[in-house]
């Protein structure tokens, strides 16, 4: 015989202005096997689970609902309460009766019969619940990092230097990613590379990184603590471990021109054995096989091997395929710079003139093409006046993005600022719609960009760009003063827009982790759960969460390895009990389920004999991946699967109750 | 309007401003504080902070030739609040100063004009103002004699006009002050 007790929370006013909790609480009292009744003003409070506590023990309870806010506040709360009086966390029911009834109705009658109705379902269903033990999955301790740009990178560097196994998986042939291309960062002016590289070497350097450049990540499948990884690694046509650095072969490639170098953004030219920039991770070139004559010319030109003292140049190198089995997955994907080629009154890729923010930040970096010294891309010469175009792309949800891209308010003021610094006499512009610099230390650094380093800041958006006697006549508005502006600029520089990498969306979905509308990967939690995916042991960081500048990022990257350390200080990792189960005896195998489940959560299983002939094959729920959704449950024809904690007779018992 | 920036008359009229100014016109950030509180904005046809963005543009010909330089009363509200500390009511001054260099006369605010430049004969040549002499000649100069001439006994029984005007004792280092300016 079951013996509930019934609690109805006040929730201060909360509850209590729309929904006549002691009604409610009488309501309650006349539901056969409800031996007490309560209402309190806040359940939640000490001296409230206190005395759910008392009535379990005294009443000897072997069921509790509470009438109070949703599970997905105070579940936990009133379950480890319950818990301390010997009951089964999962003997605890929830009828929401604030975000489901008072919070959202007026009529104070009607409010209170739905409450009671809310919790008369739940008294009927924990009448029917059954002991429900959480599921223990054992974990792999390492992680995968996905992504060598600087969250990658602080999140390898964390996870390492807490004594656990990284495997550091970059895309392109070295790490460094975005923050590398930078010249100096705002707002300090530290030179990117000099604080990048420190770090770029001790991940190289780490005996607890694996690192993996110029490879791509295949396949990922499994679950928190058992991911098995497929890793492409591309052929670099150069045997790593062999290779000296010594730069022989790249001096003696005749590919040294018409090929753009990617990493200078198409600003100079890179030969087909190359590595994109002096400092890289590892040190070793790739040889581009699109454009080298070995490839091209049925092996005639082999200049690079030539030189080569160690010979580790090898044109047989394939691609490889290696497996890593980690415990959890970090996917630091970064960004990429929109196209603005939508924006035809601007000119872009039309005038040679008009750069994007990462063209002129390579123009600016010493390691760049023009080794600091700001030159025009058209005649070499240095310009004298430069227009910033801000919130190209950003802002403008008719042909770009809707959302901000947070850095150009701040990489265009410091752009402005060392143009002043290093072209004396110059003059830049700024046209702006409005100046974001949030951050510690930003308006500062806006505000000297203006009142020091004169950079004269119109508010206003251009309209047209276009090239007149050998000047880029730039049309703006001035919204300030009201009037309509013409610049002649010796070279202009648009503020492009930041959109997800290329690809991260393929790679969420191999992931099986959400994304939002622009290919950003999506948090488990915007505010409570920034670090987590939707998915459980895999986490996110830096740019692919949306923009953010490189303190967020590192934070983001610090964030995400300090989740995974916490995850693998625990032996066995803890999954909520309420996931499906499926009666083998009556499955007959069609695996709808395994086809409706949207975790790859259903495998197949072969019940066998004990000659080992197989007797039977029934669908198998990985508890790791299993979330307890239920889409199984309804595609099931043989009833033959269920969520624990949620069974079909509770759930019909839920029903009838409000058939009385 | 629309406006071609010419970098160098830019810089040139930004720099003559700055100078006699002293305070950086780039303090500016806009935020309308002092158009906000100016008792005569209403009269104006740029807002203060319209003026020292379109002189910080270089838009010499519209400040220079604007009501708002003239109608702008000194009352130092604006400077006052600023919360850059920009010279607010320091700015009109400079305007109205170059202006009157150039000897652009105001379409539309002769009659101030006409009470600056009388204001100041008065203080060149007494040190300090003489009420009753200030009045006749800006009276005659406008040719409005009879105007506010009903005020005039009123002041009198509250002392505020003196039928005789005094001069200060140095009158030298005043005539030394208006030299150096000129």
């Amino acid at each position: 015989m079951s013996r509930i007790g019934v609690f109805v929370c006040w929730c201060g006013s909360n509850i209590a202005s729309t929904v006549d909790v002691e009604k409610v609480r009488e309501e309650a009292a006349k539901i056969p096997g409800v031996v007490s009744a309560l209402d309190y003003k806040y359940m939640c409070s000490d001296p409230g689970q206190n005395s759910l506590r008392n009535v379990i023990k005294e009443k000897n309870l072997t069921g509790v609902v509470l009438a109070a806010c949703s599970p997905h506040m105070h579940e936990n709360t009133f379950r480890k309460a319950a818990v301390k009086e010997g009951l089964n966390p999962y003997f605890v029911e929830i009828a929401n009766i604030r975000e489901q009834v008072s919070w959202v109705h007026e009529d104070k009658e009607r409010a209170t019969a739905k409450a009671v109705d809310l919790m008369k379902m739940m008294v009927e269903k924990v009448k029917r619940d059954k002991p429900i033990e959480d599921v223990r999955v054992p974990l792999n301790k390492k992680a995968l990092v996905i992504g060598g740009g600087i969250s990658g990178i602080q999140a390898a560097l964390d996870i390492a230097n807490g004594g656990v196994e990284v495997v550091l998986v970059e895309k392109e042939p070295s790490i460094g990613g975005r923050m590398i291309q930078l010249d100096e960062t705002f707002p300090t002016l530290d030179c990117s590379s000099c604080i990048m590289t420190p770090k770029m070497v001790e991940v190289n350097q780490h005996p607890n990184i694996k690192l993996y450049t110029y490879s791509e990540i295949e396949d990922v499948s499994g679950y928190i603590g058992n991911f098995k990884v497929k890793i492409k690694k591309k052929a670099r046509s150069v045997v790593e471990k062999d290779c000296t650095g010594c730069g022989e072969c790249w001096n003696a490639c005749p590919m040294h021109k018409n090929v753009k170098s990617e990493f200078n953004l198409n600003l100079s030219e890179r030969t087909a054995i190359y590595v994109p920039f002096p400092q890289a991770v590892p040190l070793v070139p790739v040889l581009d096989r699109s454009v080298c004559l070995h490839f091209k010319k049925g092996g005639k030109c082999q200049k690079c091997l030539d030189v080569c003292g160690p010979k580790c140049i090898d044109f047989g190198l394939q691609d490889e395929i290696i497996e890593e089995t980690v415990g959890a997955i970090v996917a630091a994907t970064g960004y990429d710079l929109m196209e603005t080629s939508m924006y035809g009154e601007y000119g872009y890729g039309k005038y040679k003139d008009v750069v994007s923010g990462l063209q002129f930040e390579r123009l600016l970096s010493a390691s760049g093409p023009t080794e600091g010294v700001i030159k025009r891309p058209s005649d070499g010469k240095t310009p004298q006046t430069i227009v910033f175009v801000q919130c190209v792309g950003s802002r403008d949800p008719e042909k770009g993005v809707p959302y901000c891209s947070k850095v150009c308010c701040m990489y265009t003021a410091k752009h402005a600022k060392l143009f002043a610094h290093k072209v004396h006499g110059s003059q830049s512009y700024v046209f702006y719609i409005d100046i974001r610099s949030t951050s510690k230390g930003y308006e500062e650094f806006v505000r000297g960009t203006m009142e020091q380093d004169g950079a004269v800041y119109l508010r206003g958006r251009v309209s047209k760009i276009y090239e007149d006697n050998g000047k880029l006549i730039v049309k703006g508005a001035d919204t300030l003063s009201g009037n309509q502006v013409e610049i002649a600029a010796d070279m202009v520089v648009l503020a492009t827009g930041v959109i997800p990498k290329k690809g991260s969306d393929k790679l969420a979905q191999m992931l099986g982790i959400s994304y939002d509308k622009y290919g950003f990967l999506t948090e488990s939690h915007p505010k409570l759960r920034p670090a987590e995916s939707s998915t459980a042991g895999i986490f996110l960081a830096g740019m692919a969460q949306g923009p953010r500048d490189i303190p967020e990022s590192v934070v983001s990257g610090s964030a995400a390895a300090s989740k995974i350390l916490g995850l693998f200080s625990k032996s066995e990792y803890e999954v909520e009990g309420t996931i499906s189960s499926v009666n083998e005896a009556t499955c007959v195998a069609c695996f709808y389920c395994q086809r409706v489940c949207a975790y790859n959560a259903i495998s197949r299983k072969e019940i066998k004999d004990r000659n080992g002939n197989v007797v039977k094959v029934v669908a198998n729920v990985n508890p790791g991946l299993c979330t307890g959704c239920g889409a199984c449950v309804n595609a099931c024809f043989s009833k033959s699967i269920d969520v624990k904690g949620f069974m079909d007779d509770q759930i019909y018992a839920e029903i009838k109750s409000l058939a009385v | 309007m629309k406006t071609v920036l010419n970098e160098q008359n830019r810089r040139n009229f930004v720099a003559q401003v700055e100078s006699m100014l002293h305070d950086k016109l780039s303090k500016c950030y806009q935020c309308g504080k002092c158009s906000a509180g100016c008792p005569v904005n209403f009269e104006m046809d740029y807002t203060p902070n319209q003026i020292i963005k379109m002189t910080e543009l270089g838009m010499e010909d519209s400040v220079l030739n604007s009501k708002t330089i003239w109608l702008c009363v000194s009352c130092n509200t604006c400077s006052t609040r600023c919360p850059k500390g920009f010279e607010v009511t320091g700015i009109m001054d400079v305007l109205r100063e170059i202006a009157e260099r150039k000897g652009i006369t105001s379409k539309t605010e002769k009659e101030v004009q006409m009470f600056h430049e009388v204001f100041l004969e008065n203080v060149k040549s007494h040190g300090r103002i003489f009420e009753l002499e200030l009045v006749g000649k800006y009276k005659l100069k406008t040719k409005h004699l009879f105007r506010d001439m009903f005020l005039a006994p009123k002041m009198l029984e509250k002392g505020k006009l003196k039928i005789h005007g005094e001069k200060i004792s140095n009158l030298n280092q005043v005539a030394k002050i208006f030299k150096d300016f000129e």
